[in-house]
């Protein structure tokens, strides 16, 4: 899967993801460039439309690397949104094993 | 912030719609077109209203409905914008105007003319011809014709607002139920901390939705602004609540986002190309309780606010940085600041330029102190120079950026108070309409130069006295549509009104194309009045000019609108108040010009400073052409007192300024002096001479008026850096005093710029 030998980080999310934490969540994303990502979306309360912006744009950077990125652990609310506004994460949710 | 204060910014956000309003009606009247000025007028009533509605102004909801509703047939093609419909249209903004002030400051409006134009204006929503068009003169009457509205050729309902006599038009709606909305939220959108998630969700509770996500905006990661809008939903929606309903949704983030509703089988979207939509669960519990309510508004607000402190913190910290690893370069320091400012411009100017509103006292206090510390500096660097005999000191170094930086500091904050002239302007258009009607005349005022900025002060005194000459301009300058075919012009008279810069000044122009002042007219009822001797030899222009003198009207009839007698010379004093200068230019038959020059502020000027017999004096550096050293073989005598200098094959008079001002009882020697080739008003030039000159620098102007008393030749004072009061040059005053006028107070009174 992954080219590069690296060990995968998590990302946790906060918990409201809106307006202000479009941002701080990019650059987050940033700084993990490079090793694979495991997102962990489980505390996720709310989220907006510019961090699903941010979180899709790094995943398709993560492929472009051909690196992991997946959705770890997700919660309803997330899951609800995400559908919601017709994002489609189902690819990116990571598999049992 | 308790609701008074609330109410207020609403009104002050009113005006700004207002003035929206009534610039995007005339941009209507003049035959714009664009789809995007009818939204900014109907979004500017659709705002009023809004407001109003939240502070229970019912008055000016139920006429801003009305209204909204005429501009809604606009904008969904149904009414087409002629000049009978704008008219009522403009009369309806002003009576808009009009209740919100009432709203403000009390007072009533007039009734009956607010119910008319209701009824006006619905009966324009019916697709009936103007009623009022009726009554206008009959020429106004020929033009009126209303396109019929168009049938909903492709079943598109574009009414968003219910209205009883739409009603019928409603069961096609619920026939078909299924709409496509295409959805492209703007980045507006999120920064005002909408969320498309939320409007997403209102909508999905409207009824059967299918969602497509077009994310093929999204750049690279690296390169996305994270606050950025880049998502763009296709939506279609299964609902018999009707289009009213879904606009409902976006109701308040109508003008953050493009947002296209059609029915499905309509021509807006295009079926076959649609991309496989993705159904929406309806079990959005979870989300209702994450997110419902105001608590969670509140929230928003807080935390933005928290991040605004937070960056805001980060801005000063890389200041503070930049500050730091200045110091050890301090000429680099200068082009640091300068880059970081341009580039923090740059991106106010990208972010949509957000402002905030500042309390003017405040503004005016920074100025003043602003003032006083160029003052200072220039009081310190003089008192180095004098102590310090070494030029090269570090001290001396140090001065002089302290001086730049005073410089700019006192650049942005003039800038502060820089406002563009478009609101005056505004109302004038307003005086302009209710004279006409008044008069029964037609007249077409053209605005130019609307965004030059001058001064706030500047702006606020000017309007007065532009009221008056706009009256005048259309009382007594235009001529009724009978006369003006008569005399090979068109029915409607226009009315010019312009701004721009020029030289550091603003200059404002009124000019008619009416029939020019009666000079004969003017000169008989200065005779009456005793202004002047019967056999006084008078040019044309000292007859026009007769016009600004106190109680003249060449009015025959005393009227409404003016002809008292008491305008012009109110206007010119105005004028002169602010430092100004007025002048008029008239043909007969062809109309008058007002030509009015105004400093841009009223604080600051660069000015040369010089040494008149002993005397220290500024003088404004934008009369200044060219300062020359002037030789015996240049300087030839005319007549009994004045002398010409030939400047590069030319003559231009020579005026010894000590001896206008009366510093010295003779006229000095030109060779020994400076000449100062000047540019006055009038466009002719002179050159002044003066002894010495000391330097070029900027001063503060301080009012002699409001501190002394008018001085001839004088259009205020200033201090210098050693503390001294010197008198700063009213070079037009001089001008025209070398022409063989004595220096009279009245001619003295303008200022310099």
């Amino acid at each position: 899967m992954a080219s590069k030998k690296t060990a995968q980080k998590t990302l946790r999310l906060a918990p409201v993801l809106d307006l202000n934490e479009a941002t701080a969540l990019h650059e987050k994303l940033l700084a993990l460039k490079g090793s694979a990502v495991a997102i962990d979306a489980s505390a996720v309360e709310r989220i907006g439309a510019l961090c699903v912006q941010v979180l899709i744009a790094g995943a398709r950077n993560w492929e472009e690397q051909q690196l992991s990125f997946t959705f770890a652990k997700v919660s309803d609310a997330f899951v609800k949104t995400t559908q919601l506004i017709g994002v489609d994460i189902d690819p990116l949710m990571a598999k049992e094993i | 912030m308790d609701m008074n204060e609330i109410k207020e910014i609403f009104f002050q956000e009113c005006e700004e719609q207002l003035a929206e309003l009534e610039s995007g009606l005339l941009k209507l009247n003049d035959g714009d077109r664009d789809p995007e000025t009818v939204n900014a007028v109907f979004r500017a009533v659709h705002s009023i209203k809004g407001g109003a509605g939240a502070f229970g102004l019912d008055d000016l909801v139920s006429f801003a409905h009305v209204f909204e509703t005429t501009l809604d047939c606009v904008r969904s093609n149904r009414l087409e914008p002629n000049q009978d419909v704008l008219k009522v249209m403009l009369k309806s903004a002003d009576v808009l105007a009009d209740l919100t002030n009432a709203a403000r400051d009390g007072g009533s409006v007039d009734q009956a003319r607010s119910r008319q134009l209701i009824k006006e204006l619905e009966a324009l929503a019916n697709g009936e011809l103007p009623q009022a068009a009726a009554a206008e003169p009959a020429f106004k009457a020929a033009a009126a014709a209303v396109a019929a509205p168009p049938v909903n050729e492709e079943g598109f309902q574009p009414v968003a607002f219910s209205f009883e006599d739409f009603e019928a038009d409603e069961p096609a709606v619920i026939e078909a139920p299924c709409y496509e909305i295409v959805f492209r939220p703007k980045s507006e959108l999120y920064a005002k901390g909408n969320d498309a998630t939320l409007l997403l969700r209102d909508l999905s509770r409207l009824g059967e939705m299918s969602i497509h996500c077009d994310m093929d905006g999204i750049p690279p990661l690296d390169r996305m602004n994270p606050e950025a809008a880049y998502f763009s939903w296709k939506i279609s929606l299964k609902t018999d609540k009707g289009e009213e309903a879904i606009r409902s949704v976006f109701e308040f983030a109508e003008w953050d986002c493009d947002l296209d509703i059609a029915l499905a089988g309509g021509g807006a979207v295009d079926a076959s190309e649609d991309p496989p939509m993705q159904p929406v669960p309806f079990d959005l519990s979870m989300l209702d309780e994450a997110s419902a309510g105001s608590a969670e508004e509140e929230e928003q607000f807080a935390s933005r606010d928290r991040d605004a402190a937070v960056s805001a913190a980060e801005t000063a910290s890389n200041v503070l940085q930049m500050a730091q690893s200045s110091t050890r370069a301090p000429a680099e320091a200068q082009r640091n600041t300068t880059a970081a400012a341009n580039a923090a411009a740059q991106q106010a100017a990208s972010a949509a330029t957000p402002t905030i509103r500042v309390d003017l006292d405040r503004v005016d206090r920074l100025i003043n102190l602003v003032g006083e510390l160029v003052i200072n500096q220039a009081m310190l660097s003089q008192s180095v120079i004098e102590n310090d005999t070494n030029g090269t000191s570090s001290i001396n170094m140090g001065l002089e950026e302290l001086q730049q930086l005073t410089r700019e500091i006192q650049d942005s904050v003039m800038a502060i108070r820089a406002q563009p002239v478009k609101p005056v302007f505004q109302r004038m258009s307003r005086i302009v309409r209710e004279i006409a009607d008044m008069t029964g005349k037609s007249v077409r005022l053209v605005t130019e130069g609307e965004n030059t900025e001058v001064d706030k002060t500047v702006i606020d005194k000017l309007a007065e006295p532009l009221t008056h000459m706009i009256r005048n301009a259309v009382d007594h300058g235009l001529e009724t549509p009978e006369k003006r075919l008569a005399a090979g012009k068109s029915a409607e008279g226009t009315v010019r009104l312009t701004a721009k810069h020029r030289s550091g000044r603003i200059v404002i122009e009124l000019a008619d194309d009416g029939a020019g002042i009666n000079r004969e007219k003017v000169r008989q009822k200065a005779i009456d009045n005793d202004l002047i001797a019967a056999d006084a030899n008078l040019s044309d222009e000292e007859v026009d000019n007769l016009i600004f003198h106190a109680g003249f009207s060449t009015a025959d009839k005393i009227s409404d609108i003016s002809g008292r007698g008491v305008g012009m010379d109110v206007v010119k004093r105005s004028i002169q108040a602010l430092g100004g200068r007025i002048n008029i230019s008239s043909k007969p038959g062809q109309g008058s010009v007002f030509t009015m020059s105004l400093p841009l502020t009223l604080a600051v000027l660069d000015g040369m400073v010089v040494t008149v017999a002993n005397q220290t004096l500024v003088v404004p550096l934008t009369a200044i052409v060219e300062t020359l050293q002037p030789e015996a073989a240049a300087i030839h005598s005319f007549g009994a007192s004045q002398r010409l200098i030939s400047i590069r094959n030319s003559f231009c008079p020579l005026v010894d300024v000590g001896r206008i001002l009366n510093f010295r009882a003779t006229q000095a020697n030109p060779v020994e002096g400076v000449a100062l080739l000047v540019e006055s008003e009038g466009g002719g030039q002179r050159a002044l001479m003066v002894d010495a000159i000391q330097g070029q620098r900027q001063v503060v102007i301080k009012s002699l008026e409001a501190n002394y008393t008018h001085v001839p030749g004088i259009a205020a004072a200033t201090i210098l850096g050693d503390g001294r009061v010197a008198l700063i040059l009213d070079v037009d005053a001089i001008v025209a005093a070398s022409r063989g006028q004595t220096l009279k107070p009245e001619m003295s009174l303008a200022a310099a710029g």
